[in-house]
């Protein structure tokens, strides 16, 4: 409960600086963007107005829109589906060894590095064997020729090699996460549960998953988020070639301002990926609070 | 039983370390290697003697010291100012009693969503309005409005945590508002504030798009800009580009390791209580 | 402190520099008559000393001259160098950056208004919008003065006019050549250059029986699968004008000859005439799999001389050159792939118009002697007198400048023809060719979706 009565004037010096500066630098160029979707507009001479026009082409006529939207959204699941793994490993550190703060930072060392480096080494890492292809080299030397691909260039495996590369970097944020959830859990209610008789992976199931649901939902809906607008790792790998194998919305988007010089359509796809953004938070939102009231 | 499940999981718990480490150790290799060595595919082997000046080239060529300072002027004064923004709206929606701190929490997590590259344009138009395109201004204010957020988002959480008889005292007291913001609520914040901190620090650091595209002066450039141009540069001298990327993760990973202690400490007070 | 500094190191170097520009001005000016490739004793006249009324001001130059061992980036480096010194009021800021980030860049600029005083920008369409926006200032009075129009090869600067006003100054004029590894080549048994396509399949094949790859290419740049493909193109089209056609309404991308180009592209793929994951290799990158002996042939523009001769294939003297071949018997070798080299240009709401042109002017007129130096004569948009054996050439660099007098006409780039939204249908499109089999009529028929739905 919010017990300090103030008076306005306070209230504003403490919130409105940074709400301001907040609407101005987010929502008014959002707006601006939503505005320059019914424009059709090639960034250097006068707009013409078009309506709608831009969200029927990105609808029905893209061939190349729905197969971005389904990269991105299989990026949202896979990276979803990161989760529980973390949360797995954080129960086995917090159980099985005995400092293991130090492990954990060693997880999260891939999240600090920028995504130019990232971009990068990983480039390097899928790279041809004949330029010195990380991946590829190794699964020669290990005799398994016929498993070596094309692991950034074949159009059937390219964002699935992308979707490992966000996995790898963000296993170490999720495990933080729920590895700081799961400390929180005081040891008075394991002890407590031991004495009944329940420990191990049975406390598991009824006490730390429980108490874990809030947690969990911070980093679902973080991946989810991340996922959606994943742009600069995509971008520095591939730019979402070859030809759109590897496109998701906002490269897409990306490629239509600035390659295509269709601002106004590439507008309509930012403003989509925001509507989509809101509708699928307030889902998750729906779901996980129906699932911590299950569980409670 | 007991020591097969341990044994596994030991297993497990070592291989991923490896996993994570090993690229990086893979690139600290590979900043010492000749290119001949890096592209003749024998990427578990040392380089036959260090290659330093892979290191010399990348620093001189680079213009490394002028990025780095200015990617630290710029985000020690983005953390600044989103400590101090953040924590001031993150005591006003937990604590003052007034009718539209949801709403304003809300404002703050719907612009969580908004994808940084769709405001690329009309940030570029505003800012040229405003005479304020390629100077640090045109950085920082962005950074600073893209952090908030989530800072508000850990603040809040983990003030609402705080009893309220601490400040209910001191007010009855007669203490101000402001002397209670200063004096009681941060330092009680300070683990959260690290975490806020450390967040906003790797993400400004690294923030790439924006920074290419608003500054063009020479002396103004940050240091991922730099890498990537660099990366671009130097196409074929894989040594040096794996030298630079090596020094241009060094401070964050530098930092990192001394503060890790603390990251874990704030996440558990500031991320949970979302 | 950086600053200070930095105006010291450039007075000692612009000293030294200007020393020896006068010392290669004498060895030039007893070669040829030429007025506009004086060196820099003879500009400070033509300039007339002062600009900007002796005020101190500061102009920007946006280039993508991103590599600094490279000539061009030399170049630059020495004239604002001697151009600083001989005007002490003017800064010349480099906002430096490589091709890709410097297109959207700028594109980003001229959406604000914000174009550096000056940038570089492609030819015919690619600066087209620029122009028709008005967002370049006409060069014509600098063209005129101290007859530097006359130092640019002839027809050249049409790529860069609209309305009879020039807009833009190239840095360079290439033709696409077909550099060959004669050692390789010799490797696989292969005697001498194709001189038809299905010479060139065959000759494909034998390389890649011996493990040489083929051809080299960077197709993470789309740009480079494009030019080799509208080379293809040219020959099958019988000759240049094919783009041309569809934009006059004269033919569409359905024509048998676009087909027909698309399937002998194919043929190359299928062939395996490219390096295992071309489309993750960029630009640069595939140049290195020619120059460092992983390739035995690179088709690409002739900017490459340079580069090629200093790189080891280019030491052994192993390097050569030959025209792309006939397609199905059809086709004029002498008929090159143009390419117009990137060019300056000044922006029209510069509040230094003045000072950026005459910047532009001092830098052109020094460009040829400077560049010559530099041995990077091959491929210069302005005529290069001088005695290239003499000056220490390559036979390579004499053999493509031989090719050049042999040019009877070509086509620009399709990106320097068609509008970006078309264009980049086309790029993304063959670069899908690179992975996959595709039914070359259903190619020819996205192309002319795209064109239709952007007209």
């Amino acid at each position: 409960m919010n017990v300090l009565k103030v008076p306005a004037r306070t209230i504003a010096v403490f919130i409105l600086p940074a709400l301001l500066l907040y609407v101005c630098i987010v929502f008014i160029p959002i707006g601006v963007s939503f505005y320059t979707g019914t424009l059709d507009w090639d960034g250097i001479n006068t707009a013409k107005h078009v309506g709608f026009d831009n969200w029927h082409r990105m609808l029905f006529d893209d061939p190349y829109f729905w197969p971005a939207v389904r990269h991105t959204l299989m990026y949202s699941v896979f990276s979803m589906a990161e989760i529980p793994i973390c949360l797995l490993m954080a129960i086995l550190l917090v159980r099985f060894i005995k400092k293991p703060n130090r492990i954990v930072s060693i997880y999260f060392t891939p999240v600090i590095l920028s995504v130019v480096i990232i971009g990068q080494l990983w480039s390097t890492i899928y790279s041809p064997e004949s330029m010195g292809g990380m991946l590829n080299s190794i699964l020669d030397s290990l005799g398994l020729d016929s498993w070596k691909r094309g692991w950034l260039t074949d159009p059937k495996i390219a964002m699935y090699s992308i979707y490992i590369v966000s996995l790898w970097q963000y296993f170490g944020y999720h495990l933080l996460i729920q590895f700081t959830g799961v400390q929180n859990i005081p040891s008075e209610i394991y002890e407590a549960a031991k004495i009944d008789g329940a420990d191990g992976f049975k406390a598991d199931r009824y006490i730390t998953l429980p108490m874990i649901v809030p947690i969990l939902k911070i980093s679902l809906i973080l991946a989810f988020i991340g996922s959606l607008q994943s742009f600069d790792m995509v971008m520095v790998m591939t730019q979402g070639g070859p030809a759109h194998a590897t496109d998701v919305i906002s490269t897409h988007m990306y490629n239509s301002s600035f390659l295509s010089q269709q601002y106004g359509y590439g507008s309509a796809i930012a403003s989509f990926l925001v509507v989509l953004c809101l509708v699928f938070t307030v889902i998750i939102n729906t779901i996980m609070d129906r699932v911590e009231r299950r569980f409670s | 039983m007991n020591n097969v499940k341990k044994g596994i999981v030991y297993l497990l718990i070592a291989v991923l370390c490896v996993t994570q480490l090993y690229p990086l150790f893979w690139l600290l290799t590979y900043s010492l290697k000749t290119n001949e060595e890096i592209l003749s595919g024998q990427f578990f082997a040392l380089p036959k003697s260090p290659v330093w000046e892979n290191y010399s080239n990348a620093y001189n060529a680079g213009h490394y010291l002028k990025y780095l300072s200015n990617s630290v002027i710029i985000t020690v004064t983005v953390m600044v100012c989103v400590i101090l923004f953040s924590s001031m709206v993150a005591f006003a929606i937990t604590r003052f009693r007034f009718r539209w701190g949801n709403l304003v929490m809300l404002i703050f997590l719907l612009g969580m969503m908004i994808p940084l590259q769709s405001t690329l344009l009309p940030l570029m138009i505003i800012f040229r309005d405003a005479h304020i395109l390629d100077t640090r201004w045109s950085l920082i204010l962005p950074y600073v409005a893209f952090s908030t957020p989530i800072a508000v988002f850990i603040l809040s959480g983990f003030m609402k945590t705080i009893p309220h008889e601490i400040e209910e005292s001191a007010y009855i007291d007669g203490a101000s508002i402001y002397r209670i913001f200063r004096s009681i609520i941060i330092p009680i914040s300070i683990p959260p504030v690290m975490t806020v901190c450390i967040l906003t620090f790797i993400t400004i650091w690294n923030e790439y798009i924006l920074a290419a595209t608003f500054i063009s002066d020479e002396d103004l450039k940050t240091l991922p800009f730099g890498v990537y141009s660099f990366v671009s540069q130097y196409q074929t001298n894989y040594g040096n580009i794996g030298a630079f990327l090596v020094m241009g993760a060094l401070p964050v990973i530098l930092l990192y390791f001394i503060l890790s202690e603390k990251i874990t400490k704030g996440m558990v007070a500031g991320a949970v209580k979302g | 402190m950086a600053n200070k500094l930095k105006m010291l190191s450039a007075v000692a170097a612009a000293s030294v520099l200007t020393l020896s520009l006068a010392a290669c001005g004498k060895d030039n000016n007893a070669n040829n008559a030429s007025p506009a490739e004086s060196p820099a004793a003879s500009s400070s006249t033509a300039n007339g000393g002062q600009v900007n009324n002796g005020e101190k001001v500061t102009i920007t130059v946006q280039n993508i001259y991103v590599d600094e061992t490279t000539p061009t980036a030399k170049g630059l480096k020495q004239v604002v160098e001697a151009y600083t010194k001989e005007h002490p009021n003017v800064t010349v800021e480099l906002d430096t950056l490589n091709t890709d980030q410097q297109k959207q860049k700028l594109k980003t600029q001229a959406a604000a208004k914000t174009i550096p005083d000056i940038t570089m920008v492609n030819p015919a369409a690619q600066m087209q919008p620029f122009v028709e926006a008005g967002l370049f200032a006409p060069l014509n009075d600098i063209l005129d003065k101290d007859g530097l129009k006359d130092t640019y090869q002839s027809g050249l600067l049409d790529y860069y006019s609209f309305n009879g006003n020039v807009y833009a100054l190239p840095d360079g004029n290439n033709i696409e050549v077909v550099y060959y590894n004669k050692d390789l080549f010799s490797q696989a048994g292969i005697s001498s250059p194709p001189t038809t396509f299905d010479e060139l399949i065959d000759d494909v094949k034998k390389l890649k029986a011996k493990g040489i790859t083929p051809i080299a290419i960077g197709e993470k740049d789309t740009w480079t699968g494009s030019f080799l493909f509208m080379n293809i193109l040219l020959r099958t089209n019988g000759g240049p004008g094919f783009l041309q056609d569809v934009l006059d309404g004269k033919k569409t991308f359905e024509d048998p000859a676009f087909v027909e180009a698309v399937d002998a592209f194919q043929q190359l793929v299928e062939a395996g005439a490219f390096p295992e994951g071309a489309t993750s290799i960029d630009a640069n990158a595939g140049a290195n799999l020619f120059k460092s002996g992983k390739a035995a042939m690179f088709v690409i523009g002739s900017w490459e001389t340079g580069a090629i001769d200093g790189s080891t294939v280019g030491q052994a003297g192993n390097a050569a050159a030959f025209q792309f071949p006939t397609v199905n018997g059809k086709g004029d070798p002498n008929q090159f792939m143009l390419a117009p080299g990137t060019a300056f240009a000044v922006s029209a709401n510069s509040k230094n118009v003045e000072v950026a042109k005459d910047f532009l002017h001092f830098m052109t007129s020094q460009w040829p002697s400077i560049q010559f130096d530099l041995k990077n004569a091959v491929g210069q948009p302005q005529l290069m007198k001088g005695d290239l054996k003499a000056a220490g050439y390559s036979d390579l660099a004499i053999s493509v400048l031989d090719l050049f007098s042999k040019v009877n006409g070509g086509d620009l780039a399709f990106d320097n023809t068609m509008k970006p939204a078309i264009a980049q249908v086309h790029l993304t499109s063959l670069q899908n060719l690179f992975v996959q089999k595709v039914d070359s009529a259903s190619v020819a028929k996205e192309h002319q979706a795209a064109y239709d739905a952007n007209k």
